[in-house]
């Protein structure tokens, strides 16, 4: 019993803010995704209708997006974790001295505005952006790299804006990864490719796939960076949503989207979370 | 406990002190879109506004959508007394039911605006008059452009930027194409096919008015469509920038006020109003802003006069009906989402 009101004490503050400003705001966004919109009039009251979902999954181009903002969140999450790994290995197991330089250098961004990295993002990657100039200048292209407002320059962007977050799981799990266990591998035989592949590896799956979570779920949400890096051609879910309620005012529309949006983000995370306990648990 | 039950107390007493005086204190929160027009607003509108009436003015800025997104998220309880915004999201916001109609016997000067100032029902009352129309770089552009047509010309791939539709002169520009190219209201095909070309040799498609500033200063650009406010305090700063009305008519931007349902100070709301409408500050927000007046006894200087649209150029004017475009705006966004800026 006092174990059972421990845990409620211990959880309950947590629980009572997200209750309150994170699942009554999103229940409350429920009735308006089945309203109708007249533009030009508002929201239809008393109306319902089940068009503002089925428009995403009728509509090519809500499709197209949503499909988009999928393999953005796939392709960042890959990226950050093979640029990550490296890096987290190298600060757990490499020498001591590079340890703190190299995590100061891996948190450093997180001390920097989104928008000010954003910005800066755009001073480089733009058509008379410091890559293209230098790029130009040195004779290896004539015109500018379109490196804006597509995939490429999302993908650059966000993999550096979410690095530190993969980086910091990866080290915490790299941790906690007994050295004697590698020592016992490697006693017995085995190649140092194989220990890293058959003990490290699994014995840091459940950080490879919380970190991925984490940078999976950032990437399909954020909103600052797509807006900046994306601009009005490149759309994705998140910057989606905004126009439908900012630009357009048709919020039973930007509504539906976010629920759907949502309703992704959790399958993902239930859907990695079974996958790492099925892995983990092979190790 | 005793401790937590004085901070209480203290804290109810040191409430109870404040509140009544923060409420006596007459504030205004006037609505209104960020840039060189709230500068310019604070020194023409506030400044004359604080001075008569020893009230204060707090400046909230947002553009017209998200202003109208807050008007209608705050639905009759708005925390603004005063917005300005285009006039078809005030158009949009009149016929949501969410604006209080100015009384026209409690402003002085409302005898002195033009008739075509006023909305639907008083319910809002246009401010001031631009247009979306041709900017250009008079450096690199030797012969004034003085058709849309020009903007496509060959040479100009890759110099040019035109807005995203986003912005007014995103959707402005595509209404004065589909016309040109013989669309109508209902069938805007014509537009977006002749505008597609054009977006895709577009630099960028703008969706801040202020993107345009660096691109000419950067030397990115040629000619643009933008506004002629913008571009009269661009080449006041010394930017390479000058005016062109295409002959088949710019299309005209109708900054306006409205006064959201629920606003407790109405009267100090219509007061502020007055003062924007009064000849005083409507000179003065011209000549800061390079802006169209809507009061008759405005002399503009002939810097100015230059610049904004005057006589013959407003009897050229598209004027788009803000009841329709607030209706149409919403498809026709989508249609340019799928079929111009994919």
């Amino acid at each position: 019993m006092s174990n059972w009101k421990a845990g409620v004490l211990l959880f309950g503050p947590l629980a009572l803010l997200l209750i309150g400003v994170f699942l009554v705001p999103v229940l409350l966004l429920a009735p308006t995704s089945f309203h109708e919109y007249a533009p030009g009039v508002g929201i239809v009251a008393n109306s319902w209708t089940l068009e503002n979902y089925a428009r995403i999954v009728t509509d090519d181009y809500y499709r197209e997006v949503v499909w988009r903002t999928l393999y953005l969140g796939l392709g960042v999450t890959v990226s950050c974790l093979l640029l990550g790994y490296p890096v987290a290995y190298l600060i757990v197991r490499g020498p001591a001295r590079l340890r703190l330089p190299l995590t100061l250098l891996v948190i450093f961004p997180l001390m920097l505005n989104l928008v000010v990295r954003s910005f800066g993002w755009i001073a480089l990657l733009s058509n008379r952006g410091l890559v293209n100039n230098f790029l130009i200048q040195t004779g290896l292209i004539g015109a500018p790299l379109k490196l804006m407002f597509n995939l490429t320059g999302l993908m650059i962007g966000m993999t550096h804006i979410y690095l530190p977050f993969m980086v910091l799981m990866l080290v915490a799990a790299l941790q906690n990864v007994p050295r004697d266990v590698e020592a016992a591998a490697a006693t017995l035989g085995s190649s140092r490719s194989h220990v890293f592949t058959s003990v490290t590896l699994p014995l840091t799956a459940p950080g490879i796939i919380s970190g991925s979570i984490l940078v999976f779920v950032l990437t399909i949400s954020a909103l600052v960076t797509p807006r900046m890096l994306g601009g009005p051609t490149y759309k994705v879910m998140a910057t989606l949503i905004y126009d439908e309620y900012m630009q357009l005012l048709d919020w039973p529309s930007g509504s539906a989207l976010s629920f759907s949006l949502t309703v992704i983000a959790i399958a993902i995370i239930w859907a990695s979370s079974r996958i790492t306990k099925r892995w983990a648990g092979m190790a | 406990m005793k401790i937590t039950t004085r901070i209480a107390k203290a804290t109810a007493l040191a409430g109870a002190m404040l509140l009544p005086a923060a409420a006596s204190a007459e504030e205004l929160v006037v609505g209104a879109f960020g840039g060189s027009f709230a500068e310019n607003a604070k020194a023409c509108y506030v400044e004359p506004f604080e001075k008569a009436t020893g009230a204060t003015v707090t400046l909230k800025l947002a553009n017209s959508s998200q202003h109208a997104a807050a008007v209608r998220a705050t639905a009759g309880e708005s925390d603004m007394d005063v917005i300005f915004m285009d006039d078809a999201f005030a158009a949009q916001l009149k016929n949501e039911g969410l604006t209080e109609k100015l009384d026209r016997s409690k402003l002085t000067h409302a005898d002195e605006i033009v008739p075509d100032a006023w909305g639907a029902d008083d319910a809002y009352v246009v401010a001031m008059l631009s247009a979306t129309t041709i900017v250009y770089n008079p450096q690199t552009v030797t012969t004034p452009p003085t058709s849309w047509k020009d903007l496509f010309d060959p040479k100009y791939a890759g110099r040019v930027t035109i807005g995203d539709i986003s912005g007014t002169t995103g959707w402005q520009f595509l209404m004065a194409v589909n016309k040109m190219e013989g669309g109508s209201l209902d069938d805007i095909t014509p537009g977006l096919k002749a505008i597609k070309p054009l977006a895709e040799n577009s630099v960028v498609l703008y969706t801040q008015a202020d993107q345009v500033v660096s691109l000419f200063e950067r030397g990115e650009v040629d000619i643009a469509v933008w506004y002629p406010d913008r571009a009269g305090v661009a080449a006041q700063k010394g930017l390479p920038v000058a005016v062109a009305y295409p002959q088949e008519g710019a299309v005209a931007i109708k900054p306006s006020v409205v006064m959201p349902k629920g606003t407790q100070r109405s009267d100090l709301a219509l007061k502020f109003i007055d003062q924007v409408l009064s000849a005083e500050s409507q000179k003065c927000f011209s000549e800061a802003a390079f802006i169209g007046s809507v009061n008759k006894d405005v002399k503009l200087s002939d810097e100015v006069s230059k610049i904004v649209p005057t006589d013959e150029v407003v009897k050229k004017l598209l004027f788009l009906d803000p009841n329709t475009m607030s209706q149409k705006l919403p498809e026709w966004t989508r249609q340019w989402q799928r079929e111009v800026a994919r």
